[in-house]
């Protein structure tokens, strides 16, 4: 009977299975990555393998782990489906294909996201597993110990947001199967850094770090931190203090040198922050420099190394790269000679074969030094921007607009000549840009802002700007802006121009003149307005924590005076009349299960019902990370908190989709969500989208249906063409096999070319493609027989076979809209024309899949373009006119030279066989008259690639290839160079002829005289 | 009452196949081999000559791949529409390379990377069969979705150093996917290969009449097994 009660659920798993409508069912619309990679990412952890240095794994904020194999020519990303925010990473020092990576940054910066363990690879990072530590949230350091490399310790701050017992230093002795904690403080102090001395692996320094956040303030520091050192392997600890600051400290970075391990460098936060070294091993301290680099931000820039082989050279990646000669008495900049190094360091590894050799981790990527850091090289090949938002404009191609930690706001085509690479995005705003929206009725203006609401109007013609954010009148409190405030045009009317403060404002002339249109729709506590006081230590008010805030305005697509507002501190609130009155619905989603004064992240009026309302709540700030997504359907009088297994990390972003109000995406820090039936099953989009991405804004560009995703560590993500997800059904999804009724095709080469020379470096993103493809649906992954499609005219003569694909699910194949290409006459150079042959006309097609014994039948339209005047109907028809002469006459060629080739060959097989010396004479003039006019029609000798010999093939092929690969009709002397070709080619035909007439007859006379023929079953 | 007997035999038989999670390696494997018609048919076999068709938009290129046990394998490409033939031909102890479509005017040598690397292409069986005498290491690492098949992933580490990675279809013990890595010459190489169609012989073996690569599909239209293959074929041609 047990067995019975287990079975019974699995049946019904499986059972859904059968038909699910999931990740799988639309694994083949692969994103594609936009990147870019000319501002990159926030990146936390750099390693070297010390054995093969020019392997390189880099750690980001937001973007997994990247390797190279080759010093940075190349990377790739090897954390796809995994948490991707990286907090450290370690090498084993003895097999360097086993590595770990601790997942959650420890930057603790208000916007840093979440862990969920330490993960080991054992094969380089093709396979990981999660190997423990899963409750720590953030982890800063992995150490080694050299020569038993199953030991491991770990430093794990712990929770940010709230108290832990998951925090302090861990240690494995089992190579990551097991840990122990080893050193612990309290609930709210954890270990920020951890060293083992090379030498004696049984001494181990640590620091701990106490900390906290709230929504509305930082602190870094308290009793729990200190610097602790071990001679046992952390059985026993002991507390330094001799020569240090008094306490209480904040953030301690730690660092010894390799070569002279007894020699440590601390920055130590303090009241007197500053750099102290000890010469014995920690027991006795001095203070040394105390420079602005060294100490700034402790709480950010953690970063502290010597380098490996000379214990007097200290580097400091912090705001700016010093370095000193000196063991930290005196510090020296890194310069800008050969550009600008992007500030706000938080890695560096130094090659230990060859210690000028530096790669660097900033705010803005990866760079690289051969001179020890004077200097620096940038990688632009890591796309791991972290975008907060995304908006796109209405041109064709359509551009991209979006806003970066640290980076700047910046507009790109969303396809570009050559596919879009880095010098296709262009930086219009600066600071850490978020919100950055083109103005949808003057294609010359963008708005966008840097943290604290400091709005510009730009023009993008120019790139000037104008300061358009709003100021406080005599009758209000000073404006609080949120460091990621919104700034929007209506999704009614494209003229409104909103900003959030703790009021709303609304332009309607590009931001010159504002209007409030609302009080104070915060909670206004004040408790929660004490920035200045903020840091903990070190002072720190950068608007980051800038609260009881505007955080997101959403107009209804249905109607410019239905305006929702959501606020940071849990406000919920909309205006039916433009912002006359206002009301506040936040108790009513309290109802639903969603925590009271959750912080309101994204909202989304329906574009199909006014009284439909979706809105994502993030309540990660209390330390509460389960995802909230409410939906109301009476206009926020009731809500329903929608929820899935499938949900990971708290939520972001909800869109519904502008045709199919079934088809809903959601967004939050661990994954892109979607549902085909309004919600009822959800599941995790995996299509070249990174499994946990942290999306923070979802767009639609309602011309080409794309899918336009903003991600804070992978950049912009583009799901071309998302309607056959708006198409999927049940009743669909249950049928073996579907064809997509295809809708008319126009006809194209593409909108854009290749590109004149293969990209260079850096990172290009590919342009979609210019076709629709052939999409059909099957059920279950086609494991026996053959699957194909045939194009072929409304007859049935077939165009063109192409292979067809047979996975589970949507299948795409795109047909070239072209037939086959002709037979070339044979030679020892290859000829283009061998891969090219005319785009088909305007009509009716049949495409006619197979699958194994069955065949399914569709009709496939194709059509002229007829806003293209540059091609018209008639230009088209006159290049198909000539293609298609050309193609002719490239078969019959290739008809005359296989002739010409089975004729030289028999008469070079009878000269050999006959004995008459008259005959052999005849013969060989015979031959020598045929290889006269085949020397003519086709390079006869074999020559270099370079060296090129042009006959009468490539005399046609120059016209073909032209013409097939041209949208213009055929110029002038292109029509008269295909009619002297075609006599041309007539005349060696009819040379041929005569050669024949003249000789065939003799010739088989005389062979026959021996018993020989030029014919027959026996002729060669 | 009809349809509840069936839903409840229904019921235990997915029972059982859910309960069967853990699999090994070994037992993943010996299931392939069964699949693929049994390590005693495999060992009968002694070359294998393969002819099809490979298509690259429109383009029809023709492939003859010939393996000889412990002899050699030897791939050769014919651009029929050009009369362009090339081939790649790996030995115990050299290898050719000639691809005149490129522009090469004559066979070049393998490098010894290269060599070493496909010694092991040279086991008509693959890499299963016997694969603890034949040096080779084989993990499994889960299921893995390919294509929307959650398929069994395999990591077979070669004798000769190459490390290939099977996807198998728990619902055939087919292969479906391979993805191989090599290190060659200094850079880190990948490719991947998707089979299907697979074929029972006469011989017993069961093999995939369609392989596609990245760049096209190769659908295999004659299979002649133990036949006539001349120990001639691996020489580097004049």
């Amino acid at each position: 009977m047990k067995r019975l009660f287990i079975i019974i659920p699995a049946f019904i798993i499986a059972l859904n299975l059968g038909a699910q409508i999931n990740a799988s069912t639309f694994g083949v619309m692969e994103a594609r990555q936009m990147g870019p990679g000319t501002m990159s990412g926030r990146i936390t952890a750099i390693k070297g393998a010390d054995s093969d240095p020019s392997t390189i794994y880099v750690g980001t904020a937001g973007g997994g782990v990247w390797k190279t194999t080759n010093s940075g020519a190349s990377f790739k990303s090897v954390f796809d489906k995994y948490c991707q925010s990286i907090g450290a990473l370690a090498i084993d020092p003895k097999n360097p294909k086993i590595v770990f990576a601790g997942t959650g940054e420890s930057n603790m910066r208000n916007t840093v996201s979440v862990g969920n363990g330490i993960y080991k690879t054992r094969d380089g990072g093709d396979n990981w597993k999660l190997v423990g530590l899963d409750s720590t949230e953030h982890i800063a350091k992995i150490a080694i110990n050299p020569i038993n490399t199953n030991i491991i310790y770990v430093a794990a701050p712990g929770p940010l947001w709230c108290d832990s017992k998951h925090r302090g230093l861990y240690k494995s002795t089992d190579g990551g199967e097991t840990w122990e904690k080893i050193l612990y403080i309290s609930e709210k102090a954890g270990c920020a850094d951890v060293a083992v001395d090379p030498k004696n692996p049984d001494i181990i320094y640590a620091t701990t770090w106490e900390f906290r956040r709230l929504p509305y303030s930082f602190n870094s520091g308290g009793p729990g931190s200190g610097i602790f050192k071990s001679t046992d392997a952390g059985k026993t600890w002991k507390e330094l203090s001799n020569g240090l600051p008094p306490k209480p400290f904040g953030r301690v970075a730690l660092a010894l040198a390799p070569s002279a391990p007894d020699n440590l460098v601390a920055i130590v936060e303090s009241k007197e922050t500053g750099l102290y070294i000890s010469a014995d091993g920690g027991e006795n301290w001095k203070q040394q420099s105390a420079t602005m680099n060294v100490v700034s931000r402790p709480f950010y820039f953690a970063s502290l190394e010597i380098d490996p082989k000379d214990p007097k050279r200290v580097y400091r990646p912090g705001f700016t790269f010093s370095y000193s000669n000196d063991g930290g008495y005196s510090f020296a900049d890194a310069s800008d000679a050969g550009g600008w190094v992007h500030s706000d360091h938080h890695a560096l590894w130094i090659n230990p074969k060859n210690t000028n050799e530096l790669y660097l981790g900033t705010d803005g990527g990866v760079y690289s030094s051969l001179d020890k850091g004077a200097t620096w090289r940038f990688f632009g090949n890591l796309p791991v921007g972290q975008f907060y938002h995304v908006q796109y404009d209405d041109k064709t191609p359509y551009n991209i607009y979006g806003g970066l930690q640290d980076n700047g706001s910046w507009v790109a085509p969303s396809q570009s000549y050559g596919g879009v690479d880095n010098g296709d995005w262009r930086d219009i705003y600066f600071g850490d840009g978020f919100w950055a929206c083109p103005d949808p009725f003057n294609a010359n203006i963008a708005y966008a802002e840097y943290q604290g609401g400091n709005a510009g109007r730009i023009n993008l013609k120019t790139g000037l700007s104008v300061k358009i954010q709003p100021q406080a009148s005599s009758k209000e409190e000073e404006l609080r802006w949120n460091w990621n405030t919104p700034l929007l045009t209506g999704a009614a009317n494209g003229h409104n121009l909103y900003m959030g403060a703790q009021y709303l404002f609304r332009s309607t002339d590009e931001g010159r003149n504002w209007t409030r249109i609302s009080p104070d729709l915060t909670t206004n506590d004040k408790k929660k307005q004490q920035q200045e006081e903020s840091g903990g230590l070190s002072a720190d008010n950068t608007s980051a924590e800038n609260h009881c805030t505007i955080f997101t305005v959403a107009e209804s697509p249905l109607d410019e005076n239905m305006i929702w507002v959501g606020t940071d501190d849990g406000n919920l609130q909309y205006t039916l009349n433009g912002g006359k009155t206002w009301n506040n619905v936040a108790d009513n989603y309290a109802k639903a299960g969603i925590p009271p004064h959750t912080w309101v992240s994204s909202i989304e009026p329906s574009p199909f019902d006014k009284q439909v309302v979706f809105a994502t709540f993030d309540n990660h700030m209390y330390g509460d990370m389960k995802t909230y997504l409410g939906k109301s359907t009476d206009m926020g009088k009731t809500w329903t908190w929608m929820q899935s297994d499938e949900f990971t990390g708290y939520a972001q972003k909800i869109r519904q989709d502008r045709v199919n109000e079934d088809l809903l995406f959601f967004g939050t820090e661990m994954g892109l969500f979607a549902t085909v039936n309004g919600g009822k099953d959800w599941f995790r989009m995996k299509n070249n989208i990174p499994w946990y991405a942290m999306v923070r804004d979802i767009q639609i560009q309602p011309r080409t249906h794309d899918l336009i995703i903003a991600t804070h560590g992978r950049g912009i993500l583009i799901v071309d063409d998302i309607t056959p997800m708006r198409e999927m059904t049940r009743a669909i999804a249950e049928k073996d096999v579907f064809v997509f009724k295809p809708a008319p095709v126009k006809l194209t080469m593409g909108n854009f070319a290749d590109g004149g020379a293969p990209s260079t470096g850096g990172w290009v993103a590919p342009n979609p493609p210019a076709i629709p493809p052939i999409q059909y649906y099957f059920k279950d992954r086609v494991s026996k027989g053959q699957v194909k499609i045939d194009i072929t005219d409304m007859k049935g003569a077939i165009i063109q076979t192409l292979p067809a694909t047979k996975r589970k699910g949507l299948n795409q194949v795109y047909w070239n809209q072209r037939m086959n290409p002709p037979k070339v006459a044979k030679a020892e150079k290859l000829d283009q024309s061998t891969f090219i042959a005319p785009q088909v006309l305007p009509g009716n097609y049949l495409i006619k899949l197979t699958v194994g014994d069955k065949v399914y039948i569709d009709t496939l339209k194709m059509i002229q373009d007829e806003t293209d005047d540059n091609y018209t109907l008639k230009d088209r028809e006159l290049n198909y006119q000539s293609s298609m002469e050309l193609y002719k006459m490239h078969e019959e060629l290739a008809d005359l030279v296989e002739q010409l080739d089975l004729k030289e060959k028999i008469l070079k097989d009878r000269m050999e066989k006959t004995k008459n010396g008259k005959t052999k004479a005849l013969l060989q003039q015979y031959y020598n008259e045929l290889e006269q006019v085949r020397g003519k029609l086709i390079p006869a000798e074999k020559t270099s690639l370079f060296a090129d010999v042009k006959r009468l093939r490539e005399y046609i092929s120059e016209v073909y290839v032209s013409l097939c690969s041209q949208e213009a009709p055929p110029s002038n002397l292109q029509l008269d160079r295909i009619q002297s070709l075609k006599k041309e080619l007539t005349n060696y035909e009819a040379e041929h002829k005569t050669i024949e007439g003249r000789y065939e007859v003799r010739a088989e006379q005389a062979l026959k005289k021996e018993g020989l023929s030029l014919y027959g079953q026996k002729a060669f | 009452m009809k349809l509840k007997f069936l839903n409840l035999s229904a019921l235990f038989i997915l029972g059982f196949a859910l309960a069967g999670f853990s699999q090994t390696a070994d037992e993943i494997i010996s299931k392939h081999i069964e699949a693929i018609g049994g390590a005693d048919a495999w060992s009968k076999i002694n070359s294998i000559k393969q002819e099809g068709s490979l298509q690259v938009q429109g383009t029809d290129v023709d492939i003859v791949l010939t393996i000889m046990k412990g002899k050699g394998t030897r791939q050769d490409i014919t651009l029929s529409s050009a009369g362009m033939t090339g081939y790649r031909i790996i030995t115990p102890t050299e290898g050719w390379s000639y691809m005149p479509f490129n522009g090469q005017m004559a066979p070049e040598a393998i490098t010894p990377d290269e060599l070493a690397q496909d010694q092991d292409d040279m086991d008509p069986e693959g890499p299963f069969i016997n694969y603890k005498a034949k040096g080779h290491k084989i993990e499994y690492l889960g299921k893995e979705d390919v294509e929307g098949t959650e398929a069994y992933k395999l990591k077979a580490e070669m004798k000769g150093g190459k490390v290939e990675t099977f996807f198998i279809d728990p619902s055939s013990y087919m292969v479906i996917r391979t993805v191989v890595k090599q290190k060659v010459n200094g850079q880190e190489v990948e490719q991947q290969t998707d089979l299907s169609n697979y074929e029972k012989l006469p011989e017993g073996i069961v093999m995939p009449k369609t392989i596609t690569l990245p760049f096209g599909e190769l659908n295999i239209t004659s299979v002649v097994v133990n036949g006539n293959v001349d120990e001639s074929t691996f020489k580097k041609p004049d």
